[in-house]
């Protein structure tokens, strides 16, 4: 057998390639504690300076083994770009992300996007960000991503307000959708174009917890599916939350591969998908890599369990928490790793 | 003149189909009659309410139909809550509510807030992104029986177990209540907690829930 980067092994995944074994990357945060404490920085300044988010990803996924590095790794970068002031949690003593306290717009049609957001505010660092991971850590998968248009509007308007608008104010809603659908496009090419190996749109705001399947259809396919016609593969659509309702419906957006959280059900959603499509999940993100309770054995039998309900890579359900504690992570990595030895469903072996 | 039924029926139906206008129309018809305020609340608009959370339940109506439910229900309350006398007000308790620092996410928390809302509690909201020890100051200048605190993501989450510490060191008959997607029961035993939410929907049916035990303890 011969042996893969990191980098080959998700990139011949996402191909639907023979691989060695199961690579352990993710569409959403990957930076941890130990890399950034590696990178002798402090979490609040790892979102604004290039070289602190790229050494603080590159050491996180070479001590914990991961395949790939995700940046950036906050929400707000396009709301900030819009006009919004972030909070950066300077003075917390807790890992906190940036979040948007105030926003400037209280209604949807105040939204004005600029033509060229994607060179502003810190979105205009990603390209350095993507260069120097690419210089300094050849080995490892890059990926990036964007949030859906929904989950977007709740970063520059109330969420509620959306929510409602659904019923109430469906033209507005609809308009303001799709400037934001525009926007993500626009910058995911930016993304690609600057380097990035995949792609990931996440919606997490569109859940079947949240919104109905028949909301989603639509108000939220369509939109998802032109963000996925427009950008290069390889390109990936993750939703958290209950999404058994919604699986088909998600692989019809056109995305290389589907990731879910661990609401869903991997072997019934692998039943309803067949054998071809990727479908990667659904790791319990705070019970087995944060909570200090739990044994790395119980850790490694969810991975174990994972792989076995058929997914062709597993991926934690969120943004890891920063705060892991080691041996757990380290022992979610290596057990994909070893686990991950025979075909998957939708990928097979050298 | 309608009878006290027909009242508290429009009420219901009103919240069930989010129908503030007539909401508001129908808790002043009931105030116009002379019929007593806390049961209209509890008999029209809570019983609504509790409609509500089966429709949630049974995947009938999702997060936006309840959240017009809510405003619905608001615009009947804060028709009917001034009429009622304070003793009569419910539990005659207090509650300090937020959404733990580094989240702005509020819907849920607004959720839980109308529960203690309806059933006249005295509500403490801190809001959003709130430094954890305001929870602790807000309590013990309020004497509040309970502390209910959301969290909408688990990089957050972990803030409440520091707040959990220090109100329980300062005052350990303090009651709380944790929400929010990435709680689980396990972390609220974890963490300390006296109760929790599942997640942000099951927070909304949890607390309708709660709305109809303490309509049940109003009517015994």
């Amino acid at each position: 057998m011969s042996e893969l980067t990191p980098k080959e092994r998700v990139m011949r995944l996402l191909r639907k390639e023979p691989i060695d074994t199961m690579p352990f990357f993710s569409g959403m945060g990957m930076v941890v504690m130990p890399g950034i404490e590696k990178a002798g920085i402090k979490f609040a300044s790892v979102h604004t300076d290039p070289e602190r988010m790229a050494w603080s990803a590159i050491w996180s996924a070479r001590l914990m083994g991961f395949d790939c590095v995700v940046v950036p790794y906050d929400m707000t970068m396009e709301s900030e770009a819009m006009g919004n002031t972030i909070s950066l949690y300077e003075d917390s003593e807790d890992i906190l992300y940036p979040t948007i306290p105030e926003k400037i717009w209280s209604t949807m049609e105040e939204v004005t996007i600029p033509d060229n957001i994607q060179e502003l505010g810190r979105l205009a660092m990603m390209p350095k960000v993507i260069e120097i991971i690419k210089k300094e850590a050849p080995e490892l998968a890059i990926g990036c991503w964007q949030l859906g248009p929904f989950t977007q509007a709740g970063q520059i308007l109330e969420l509620d307000m959306i929510l409602k608008g659904v019923f109430k104010q469906k033209d507005k809603v609809n308009a303001l959708l799709n400037n934001l659908t525009d926007m993500i496009i626009k910058i995911g090419r930016m993304l690609q174009a600057s380097g990035c190996d995949y792609i990931t749109l996440r919606e997490p705001g569109v859940a079947a917890d949240l919104l109905s399947p028949r909301t989603f259809k639509e108000f939220i396919q369509p939109r998802l599916t032109r963000i996925m016609e427009a950008w290069q593969s390889p390109k990936l659509l993750h939703i958290c939350g209950s999404t058994d309702p919604l699986i088909e419906m998600m692989n019809q957006c056109g995305a290389d591969g589907l990731t879910v959280d661990i609401k869903c059900n991997i072997a019934e959603a692998r039943q309803k998908l067949g054998n071809d499509v990727l479908l990667m999940g659904n790791i319990d993100t705070y019970a087995m890599t944060c909570d200090p309770e739990t044994p790395v054995e119980t850790t490694v039998a969810h991975i174990k369990e994972i792989i076995d309900n058929g997914v062709d890579a597993v991926m934690p359900g969120c943004d890891l928490w920063p705060a892991i504690i080691e041996a757990n992570m380290k022992a979610v990595a290596d057990t994909t790793h070893e686990y991950g030895k025979k075909p998957s469903p939708a990928v097979g072996r050298l | 003149m309608a009878s006290k039924e027909e009242v508290l029926e429009k009420l219901k139906t009103g919240v069930v189909e989010y129908l503030e206008e007539e909401v508001k129309e129908a808790a002043q018809q009931g105030l116009d009659e002379g019929y007593d305020a806390l049961e209209l609340i509890m008999d029209g608009l809570a019983a609504g309410m509790e409609i509500v959370g089966d429709l949630y339940d049974r995947h009938e109506y999702f997060v936006p139909e309840v959240l017009m439910c809510a405003d619905a229900l608001y615009g009947g309350l804060d028709i009917l809550r001034p009429h009622v006398p304070e003793k009569e007000g419910g539990l005659n308790a207090q509650v300090v509510i937020g959404s733990i620092q580094g989240d702005v996410h509020d819907i849920g928390k607004n959720l839980v807030k109308m529960m203690f809302d309806v059933a006249g509690w005295e509500v403490h909201d801190l809001g959003r992104d709130v430094p954890l020890e305001n929870f602790v100051e807000e309590q013990l200048k309020t004497d509040s029986e309970v502390v209910a605190m959301s969290a909408m993501m688990t990089t957050t989450m972990l803030g409440m177990k520091k707040v959990i510490k220090m109100i329980k060191d300062k005052n350990p008959d303090v009651a709380i209540m944790l929400g929010g997607a990435p709680v689980t029961q396990d972390v609220a035993n974890l963490f300390g907690a006296d109760g929790y939410a599942e997640s942000a929907g099951n927070a909304v049916s949890e607390g309708i829930k709660m709305i109809g035990r303490l309509r049940e303890m109003q009517n015994k």
